[in-house]
C-alpha cells in the first residue's frame, strides 16, 4: 500500500521498498513506496531481505530510478540517481555497526520488555574476559551470539550486563514441560560411603534408580528389595497458543489481520444494550505511549482468550492474544468509583504494579472500557456485574475473531501438564475468594476463559468449597468481579497466570491433587459454615499438606483463620498466605496459624492502592512451597517477631536459595 | 552573549570575597574576588555585566566577542607574587595556591613537573605538551628560579612517546632538567607516588614533598605560571577534556583555553550533544571524578574533564563497598550504588586508607596492602557483590581473591570505561 505525504515525513528514516513495479527512469514519489510498518512481518516470513545499502524513504523521494524494479523490492542506493543526503545517526534507525556477529551477546544497557535489541545495545566483547573473571557475567554455551539477537525483541525487563539466553527473546519456541524426570528426585538423601581400609571392594549403585527421599537412612534389608518408583501419571494437559498483536485500532468490523486487531467503531453502542443498568460506555485503546494518562479505578484486568472448538476449560487448546488485554474501569452516574476499599484511579503508569500476574505487563496495549452504571448501584450486586457484562460483550466479539485466525500465526505456545505424582507428599491449594456480595463476587467456570456466560457467581453457590483442577484455574475459570483494595486483589488475569499453581505443578517433590475455591461470605456464621466444609473436603482428600491463600485483608481474615484451623485440627500440615504486614495485621488467630507467608511488597507494609502490588508472585509461591515441604517433613517454623519485620522474608529467601 | 558562572571557591581554603557588585561592568582579566586567608585571586574570564552575586558564585552576562584580550596583571618583583596576582592554583585537581609553593626555598632541592596525567580518558595535558612543550619547560624554569631549586624533573608516562620526544627536543641544552618516565598504572601521578618513583622514598601521608626537598607542580599549572610571567595573564582559561556518550563519537574532545565559568553543557553541545540516554556526567577523571549536574556544572580552575557515561547496570541485590583513598570516596560509591539500584549492606575501607586533615590519603599509593580481609568482611556482612574503588594494584589483589570467594566485582570506573571502550580496571597482566 502506498504512502501519503504525511507518512513520508513520519517514516523518512525507514527503509524504502517499492510497493508496486516501477519503470526505469521514473521519479520516485510517495505513491510508489510500501508502508514500512508491515515490512518486519515480511522480513520475518522470509519474503523480503533488506540489503545493508537500502536507501531510506526520505532519501529516495524525488530521485530517479535507474532500472525497472518489481513490487516489494528494496531500493538500494546504487539503483537510484539523485539520492538525498540524510543524517541517520542517533535516531530512528541507526546505522548500527554490525561487527563481531559470532561473539556472545551481552546487554550493555538496562532494557525493558518489548525493546528491540540493536548492535549498539550490546556490550563490547573486549570487556568479556574481565567481566567473566569478575563473575559479573557467565558466557555459557546457551548464550546467543550478537548475530542471533540483533533485531530481536526482549520478552522481559532485563538489566545491563545480562548475557542473552534464548528464553529471553520473544517468539522463542519453548514448550514448558512440567513433567518429572525420576532420576533427579532424590533430593535430600545422602549416600555416604566411608572406607577406612580395605581391599577388593566392589560397590554397585543402581544409577538413575530412585532412592526414596523421605528417609535418609537406608536399611540393608530394604536395599535388597528393588526400590519402587511409581512414575508420574498424566491427568490432562492444556496448551495455550499465543497470537501476537502489535496494533489495536478502530475499524468497520472487529477482526484480526496479521498482528493488527481492529475493533468495531460502534461496538460501544451495542455493549450498552447488554444491561439496562449500563448508562454509558467508552472504549479506549491505550498503548504504552498513553500510560501517563488518567484512568478511573481498575476493576479488573482480563486476558483475551478463547477455547478451540469442542475444548472445555482446563483442557485442550486455548487461544490467547499476546500484547493486548482488557481493562474494566467504571463509576456510577455520580462519578463514584466502583470499588470499595480504596481505589486505583489516577495516572495509569503510577497506579499499576506492572508485570504482576494479575496486572498488565509493560508494553501491552490496553483495551479499556469506562463503564458508567446507574447511580447508587455501585455497591449492589447487579451494578458491577453489569459493567463486566458490557465489557465482556466486546471481548466476546474479539474472541470470535480470534477463533478464525490461521494456526500459522501462532507465535509461541505454553503447555501445562497436570501430573499426579504417586508416592510424593500430596497437597491441595485452597484459594479463598471474595463472596460478600456487590463487586465481591466471582463467576466460576464460564464457558470461555474469563467469560461471563455459563459462569456461576460464588455468592449464589453459597460460597461453598468447590474443587477445580489446577489447569482449570490457569485457563480462566474465574471471572473476578472482586474489588477490594487494589493492591491485594486478585484480578481475573491473576488466576489465568496463578504463580503458586504454576510453581506447584513444576515441583517434582509434591503431588498437587487439586485446587479448592471457597468464597468469603459476609456474615460470620456463614464464614464458619463454609470453613467447616473446607475441613471436611480436605479430610476426604487425605492430603499431607494444604496451602490457604486469600486476597484482601480484614473481614475475610476471619474465615481465612478458620480454614487454617479446620485443616490444622485434622493433623494436616498447613501454610497460610495473605497480605498482612502492618496495615493488614491479622485480626484473629488460632494455634494452627504458625506457618504464615506475608505477601506484602511495600516498604511500609501498607495497602498502597497500586494495582496488584501486594498480590502473590512466583517468588511467594516458592516461599510457600518451601515452607510447606519443610513442615510436612517435620521441621519447625520459628515464631515471628512481635513487630512486622521485612527481614524475615529476605532471610527465608536466602535460606531457599541455599537449598 | 552568554552566562558565565564563576565559583568563588576554586581552591583549597575559604571562598573568595567578591570586590565587584551586581550590575557592575567587568572586563576579561579584571580581578573580581580576593582570597579570604588561604586562597587565590579570581578574575573575570569574560567582559560583561555582573548580573548576580551569591554566596557561591558570581554570574556574568558575557558579551560575545572573538577578542581573547584581557586586562594584564600588575608587574611584580617576584615570581611568587606574580603567581599570587594571577590567581594560579594547582590545576591538577587539588587547587593548592601556587604562590605558597613558590615561596619555599630549596637550594639543594628539586621542582618536579607532574605531567603524568594519571586519569585515563583525560588527555588535554599531554596534548598541550605535544603542542607547546616550551611553555611547560619555561614554567618549570620559573618555578626553579623562584624556589632556588637547582634541578628539575618532568615526570611523564612512558607511553606518551610523542610528548616525550617534543620535551626532549626542548630540554636538549638544559643540563639541569631531567625526564622521569613512569609506567601506565593508576595512581602513579599521585604526588608521593612520583617522589617514590624518583627518589625511592615513601613519604608518610602527613608529610609534604618539602620533606624530600621537592616541590611538585602540575604541568598545566606550570604553563599558567609561564603565561603569568611572560604575558601577565591571570588564570581565566582552562584546558579541559570532554568525552563519553556524545554524538561526535567516543574519542575524547580536547578544548584548549576555555573561559572559566563556561557551562559544561555548552561544551557538550559543541561535541554534538549527548547521544541518547545517559547515566551520569562525571566531572573530573574516571577514578576521582564525581557526578556533576548538567544544568549547573561549569569549568573551574581545577576541572579536568567532563565525561558523559552510559546508564549504570542495575543490580537489585545486596552490595558491599570497598572505599579507597586513590579512587572514589564513600559518598561517591554510595551514589553509584544508588544509580545501580543496589542495596548497600556493608562498607569498608582499604586498610591503607588514612584520614589526614579531612581528606582520605593512601599510605603507599599504587602499592597494595592486601585486600582479602576487606573482601571477606563485606561478604560476612551479607554482600553478594562488591563495588570497589581501588587503584590498579589493589584492584589486581581484589581480583585474586573475590572471585574465588564467589563474589562478583564491579569497579567504580566500569560504566565510564565501558562508555568509551577503554580497558576495564581488573587483573594486571603478569608480563608488565
Amino acid at each position: 500500500m502506498s504512502l501519503t505525504i504525511e507518512q513520508v515525513e513520519k517514516f523518512k528514516k525507514e527503509v524504502a521498498v517499492l510497493c508496486c513495479r516501477l519503470k526505469e527512469g521514473s521519479i520516485i514519489d510517495e505513491s510508489h513506496l510500501e508502508d514500512p510498518t508491515i515490512l518486519p512481518e515480511l522480513v520475518d516470513s522470509g519474503l523480503l531481505t533488506i540489503p545493508k545499502n537500502c536507501a531510506r524513504i526520505g532519501q529516495v523521494i524525488g530521485a530517479k530510478l535507474l532500472k525497472t524494479l518489481d513490487a516489494l523490492t528494496p531500493i538500494s542506493s546504487d539503483v537510484v540517481e539523485g539520492i538525498k543526503e540524510m543524517d541517520l545517526s542517533n535516531e530512528g534507525i541507526t546505522e548500527d555497526e554490525i561487527f563481531d556477529l559470532d561473539q556472545k551477546a551481552v546487554l550493555k544497557y538496562n532494557m525493558k520488555f518489548g525493546d528491540v535489541i540493536k548492535a549498539s545495545d550490546l556490550e563490547n566483547p573486549m570487556n568479556f574476559e574481565k567481566m567473566e573473571d569478575s563473575l559479573l557475567i557467565k558466557l555459557s554455551e546457551k548464550v546467543l551470539t550478537r548475530g542471533e539477537v540483533i533485531g530481536k525483541k526482549l520478552n522481559k525487563d532485563t538489566v545491563a550486563l545480562t548475557p542473552i539466553l534464548p528464553e529471553m527473546i520473544e517468539g522463542y519456541k519453548a514448550t514448558e514441560k512440567l513433567e518429572t524426570t525420576p532420576m533427579d528426585t532424590n533430593n535430600g538423601s545422602i549416600l555416604k560411603i566411608k572406607i577406612a581400609e580395605g581391599k577388593g571392594i566392589d560397590i554397585e549403585i543402581p544409577m538413575g534408580g530412585y532412592i526414596g527421599h523421605a528417609s535418609t537412612i537406608i536399611n540393608k534389608e530394604k536395599m535388597a528389595e528393588k526400590p519402587v518408583e511409581i512414575p508420574p501419571k498424566e491427568i490432562r494437559r492444556l496448551t495455550k497458543k499465543y497470537f501476537e498483536i502489535h496494533n489495536v485500532i478502530f475499524g468497520k468490523e472487529t477482526k484480526i489481520e496479521g498482528k493488527t486487531l481492529y475493533i468495531r467503531e460502534n461496538i460501544g453502542e451495542d455493549a450498552l444494550k447488554v444491561d439496562k443498568l449500563v448508562k454509558e460506555i467508552k472504549v479506549d485503546i491505550i498503548g504504552p505511549d498513553r500510560y501517563k494518562e488518567y484512568s478511573e479505578t481498575i476493576m479488573d484486568v482480563q486476558p483475551i482468550a478463547t477455547k478451540e472448538e469442542g475444548d472445555k476449560l482446563g483442557t485442550g487448546t486455548t487461544r490467547v492474544l499476546d500484547g493486548v488485554i482488557m481493562i474494566v474501569t467504571g463509576t456510577d452516574e455520580n462519578g463514584v468509583q466502583i470499588g470499595e476499599f480504596g481505589s486505583s484511579e489516577g495516572i495509569l503508569e503510577e497506579n499499576v504494579m506492572w508485570g504482576r500476574p494479575g496486572a498488565p505487563d509493560k508494553g501491552e496495549i490496553l483495551i479499556k472500557t469506562e463503564v458508567v452504571i446507574k447511580e447508587h448501584t455501585n455497591m449492589e450486586r447487579p451494578g458491577p456485574l453489569a459493567a463486566h457484562k458490557a465489557t465482556d460483550f466486546i471481548t466476546s466479539e474479539i474472541r470470535e475473531a480470534l477463533k478464525k485466525l490461521d494456526e500459522k500465526l501462532v507465535s509461541r505456545e505454553e503447555e501445562f501438564i497436570q501430573l499426579r505424582r504417586p508416592g510424593k507428599k500430596k497437597i491441595v491449594i485452597v484459594k479463598e475468594i471474595m463472596g460478600q456480595g456487590a463487586m465481591h463476587d466471582n463467576l466460576i467456570l464460564p464457558i470461555e476463559p474469563v467469560g461471563v456466560i455459563g459462569g456461576k457467581p460464588n455468592v449464589d453457590l453459597g460460597n461453598l468449597p468447590i474443587v477445580l483442577s489446577p489447569l482449570e484455574i490457569l485457563d480462566g475459570s474465574i471471572h473476578a468481579l472482586t474489588c477490594i483494595g487494589p493492591a491485594s486483589k486478585e484480578c481475573s488475569r491473576h488466576y489465568f497466570r496463578e504463580p503458586l499453581i504454576i510453581e506447584a505443578l513444576k515441583d517434582e517433590e509434591i503431588d498437587l491433587c487439586g485446587v479448592i475455591l471457597v468464597g468469603s461470605p459476609q456474615i460470620n456464621s456463614e464464614k464458619f459454615y463454609v470453613s467447616e466444609r473446607v475441613g471436611m473436603t480436605v479430610e476426604a482428600m487425605d492430603v499431607d499438606g494444604a496451602v490457604v491463600t486469600t486476597e484482601g485483608f480484614g473481614n475475610n481474615h476471619i474465615d481465612f483463620a478458620s480454614h487454617i484451623e479446620q485443616i490444622g485440627m485434622r493433623d494436616i500440615s498447613v501454610v497460610g498466605a495473605s497480605f498482612c504486614a502492618v496495615q493488614g495485621a491479622l485480626v484473629v488467630g488460632n494455634k494452627y496459624m504458625t506457618n504464615m507467608i506475608d505477601l506484602n511488597k511495600t516498604e511500609e507494609g501498607i495497602e498502597n492502592e497500586v494495582l496488584a502490588c501486594n498480590t502473590l508472585t512466583g517468588e511467594d509461591g516458592l516461599r510457600i512451597l518451601a515452607m510447606l515441604k519443610a513442615i510436612m517433613n517435620g521441621e519447625e517454623v520459628l515464631a515471628p517477631e512481635r513487630k512486622w519485620n521485612p527481614e524475615v522474608k529476605e532471610n527465608n529467601l536466602r535460606l531457599i536459595g541455599k537449598n | 552573549m552568554g552566562l558565565y558562572v564563576i565559583p568563588l571557591r576554586q581552591h583549597i581554603g575559604a571562598p573568595c570575597v567578591p570586590n565587584v557588585s551586581e550590575g557592575e561592568k567587568v572586563f576579561r582579566g579584571q580581578c573580581i574576588a580576593e582570597p579570604n586567608g588561604l586562597g587565590a585571586k579570581i578574575h573575570a574570564s569574560v567582559s560583561g555585566r555582573v548580573v548576580k552575586i551569591t554566596e557561591g558564585d558570581i554570574k556574568i552576562e558575557g558579551e560575545f566577542t572573538e577578542d581573547e584580550d584581557y586586562i594584564k596583571i600588575k608587574k611584580c618583583d617576584s615570581i611568587a607574587d606574580t603567581a599570587f596576582e594571577a590567581g594560579i592554583v594547582g590545576a591538577g585537581g587539588a587547587g593548592f595556591p601556587t604562590h605558597i609553593k613558590l615561596k619555599s626555598e630549596i637550594p639543594d632541592g628539586f621542582v618536579i613537573a607532574n605531567c603524568v596525567e594519571c586519569e585515563p580518558i583525560l588527555n588535554h595535558n599531554i596534548a598541550l605538551i605535544e603542542e607547546d612543550p616550551g611553555l611547560i619547560v619555561r614554567g618549570l624554569q620559573y618555578a626553579m628560579e623562584a624556589t632556588k631549586a637547582p634541578t628539575g624533573y618532568i615526570a611523564i608516562k612512558s607511553k606518551n612517546k610523542k610528548a616525550i620526544e617534543s620535551l626532549k627536543k626542548e630540554i636538549e641544552d638544559l643540563k639541569n632538567i631531567h625526564i622521569k618516565e613512569l609506567g601506565d598504572i593508576y595512581p602513579v601521578g599521585e604526588e608521593r607516588a612520583i617522589i617514590h618513583e624518583i627518589f625511592n622514598l615513601w613519604l608518610t601521608p602527613e608529610q609534604l614533598p618539602m620533606e624530600a626537598k621537592s616541590v611538585v607542580m602540575n604541568g598545566e599549572t606550570l604553563a599558567n605560571l609561564a603565561r603569568a610571567v611572560e604575558d601577565r595573564k591571570p588564570v581565566i582559561d582552562k584546558d579541559i577534556t570532554v568525552a563519553g556518550k556524545l554524538k561526535s563519537g567516543k574519542d575524547s574532545n580536547i578544548f584548549f583555553q576555555v573561559p572559566i565559568g563556561t557551562s559544561i553543557a555548552s561544551l557538550i553541545e559543541q561535541c554534538g550533544g549527548i547521544d541518547g540516554e545517559f547515566g551520569e556526567i562525571v566531572i573530573g577523571g574516571p577514578y576521582t571524578g564525581k557526578a556533576g549536574d548538567i544544568d549547573n556544572a561549569v569549568v573551574t580552575k581545577i576541572s579536568g574533564g567532563a565525561i558523559v557515561t552510559i546508564p549504570l547496570p542495575e543490580f537489585g541485590g545486596p552490595l558491599g563497598l570497598l572505599v579507597c583513598a586513590c579512587g572514589a570516596d564513600e559518598n561517591r560509591l554510595k551514589s553509584i550504588a544508588g544509580k545501580m539500584k543496589a542495596e548497600v549492606v556493608a562498607t569498608t575501607n582499604c586498610k591503607n586508607l588514612v584520614e589526614i586533615r579531612g581528606a582520605n590519603k593512601c599510605l603507599t599509593p599504587g602499592e597494595c596492602p592486601g585486600q582479602v580481609q576487606a573482601v571477606m568482611e563485606l561478604k560476612r556482612k551479607g554482600a553478594e557483590r562488591i563495588l570497589i574503588a581501588n587503584c590498579s594494584d589493589c584492584t589486581n589483589t581484589v581480583m585474586s581473591c573475590a572471585p574465588d570467594l564467589k563474589i562478583p566485582v564491579y569497579h567504580h570506573t566500569d560504566h565510564i570505561f565501558r562508555t568509551v571502550d577503554h580497558e576495564l580496571s581488573r587483573r594486571l597482566s603478569l608480563e608488565d
